[in-house]
């Protein structure tokens, strides 16, 4: 199954894609995506429900987050209840640390995305703040990239054995399904998700 | 500049009704607006269609007598710079009459980008008519950078 793990909606400050656009686009496109998740900017969207745009569609529709920490952002998948109520999403400063332990004992996943962009990225903050404990998966293949990002993201994937994952980072509909992330089995629904994600069994997936 | 108390702010100013100005619509400037904006749709760019109409985006255009709350401390956003608008059209906006428009902040919020930390204020602007009716709400984003 392969989901493109990186986008946002109009739910986002700065995304202009309705997630019914992204849809149609995937369809009319016909691009190798069986499904993709809506991680909206410093909050969870719990109240949209897209079962339906799922149903006509035939794809997967999950919701994630892309939180903010010191060592930049970060994705959360298999966002809960408890894990909304440890972390407060909306903060520009949550500790990397804080958000991994979290995320850990509340059943989520975090997975600081593309790590080679400055200021936003774990590569920026290496050098001064030390290596982050706890990081296992990192977005290797993120769509917004500029040249030489996701090159930096490879090598420090592989310095430090993080595995990877690929997220378009899609903010208007004709940049999603540019990465995605190939799963050696279907994904049911967010919790299933971050399991296969704790699994490790993926791989990050490019398109132009 | 130092970093701002966004939490501060939001407590004190968003969601507050600190102005409300009148616009007419003329109908030579909507026209002019149709025109320059390269319209196509009769609906904008020809008075005599039975459903004219000034184009959705032409309110993005008036701003009223205050931008900003009183005692907001708009020295701190003196190096803002403009983040765009967003309309939202809830009703066709009707050439020839008075709207008026209620101002205030809608929110006030950081994030963090490629450049650095920025704090974002979002001015709404909603649009009604005579009856009352929602015609259309501006927000007008402003965009500071924290240290500029």
């Amino acid at each position: 199954m392969i989901l493109d793990l990186h986008n946002h909606s109009i739910k986002s400050d700065d995304g202009r894609a309705r997630v019914e656009n992204y849809c149609q686009w995937i369809r009319k496109r016909e691009l190798p995506l069986d499904g993709f998740v809506l991680t909206e900017h410093r909050q969870f969207d719990a109240e949209s429900d897209y079962r339906a745009l799922e149903n006509e569609f035939g794809l997967r529709i999950l919701k994630g987050s892309e939180v903010e920490t010191e060592y930049g952002h970060v994705l959360l998948f298999g966002v809960n209840p408890d894990l909304e109520r440890a972390l407060d999403f909306t903060r520009v400063d949550l500790p990397l640390a804080t958000v991994l332990e979290e995320s850990v004992r509340c059943g989520a996943v975090a997975v600081p995305c593309h790590p080679g962009r400055p200021n936003v990225g774990l590569c920026a903050h290496y050098d001064t703040l030390g290596p982050a404990e706890g990081v296992r998966i990192i977005e290797v293949a993120s769509g917004g990239s500029r040249a030489g990002e996701e090159e930096a993201a490879a090598a420090l994937a592989e310095t430090h054995g993080y595995l990877g994952v690929g997220g378009s980072d899609a903010h208007i509909v004709s940049q999603i399904g540019r990465r995605a992330t190939r799963f050696p089995r279907e994904i049911r629904d967010e919790e299933d998700l971050a399991a296969a994600l704790r699994e490790g069994s993926f791989e990050a997936v490019r398109w132009q | 500049m130092a970093v701002m108390d966004v939490d501060k702010l939001k407590a004190r100013f968003v969601g507050r009704e600190f102005d409300t100005s009148e616009f007419v619509v003329k109908h030579e400037d909507a026209l002019t607006f149709a025109r320059c904006c390269g319209e196509t749709d009769s609906r904008y760019s020809d008075p005599e269609h039975p459903d004219y109409q000034a184009p959705p985006t032409f309110l993005a255009r008036f701003v009223g007598r205050r931008t900003m709350p009183e005692e907001f401390p708009a020295d701190e956003f003196r190096g803002a710079f403009d983040g765009g608008k967003l309309v939202v059209a809830h009703a066709p906006v009707p050439v020839g009459e008075t709207l008026i428009a209620a101002s205030q902040i809608a929110d006030v919020f950081r994030k963090t980008g490629r450049s650095g930390a920025m704090t974002f204020i979002v001015h709404r602007m909603e649009f009604r008519d005579r009856a009352g009716t929602l015609i259309s709400t501006v927000d007008w984003k402003l965009i500071q950078k924290e240290g500029a």
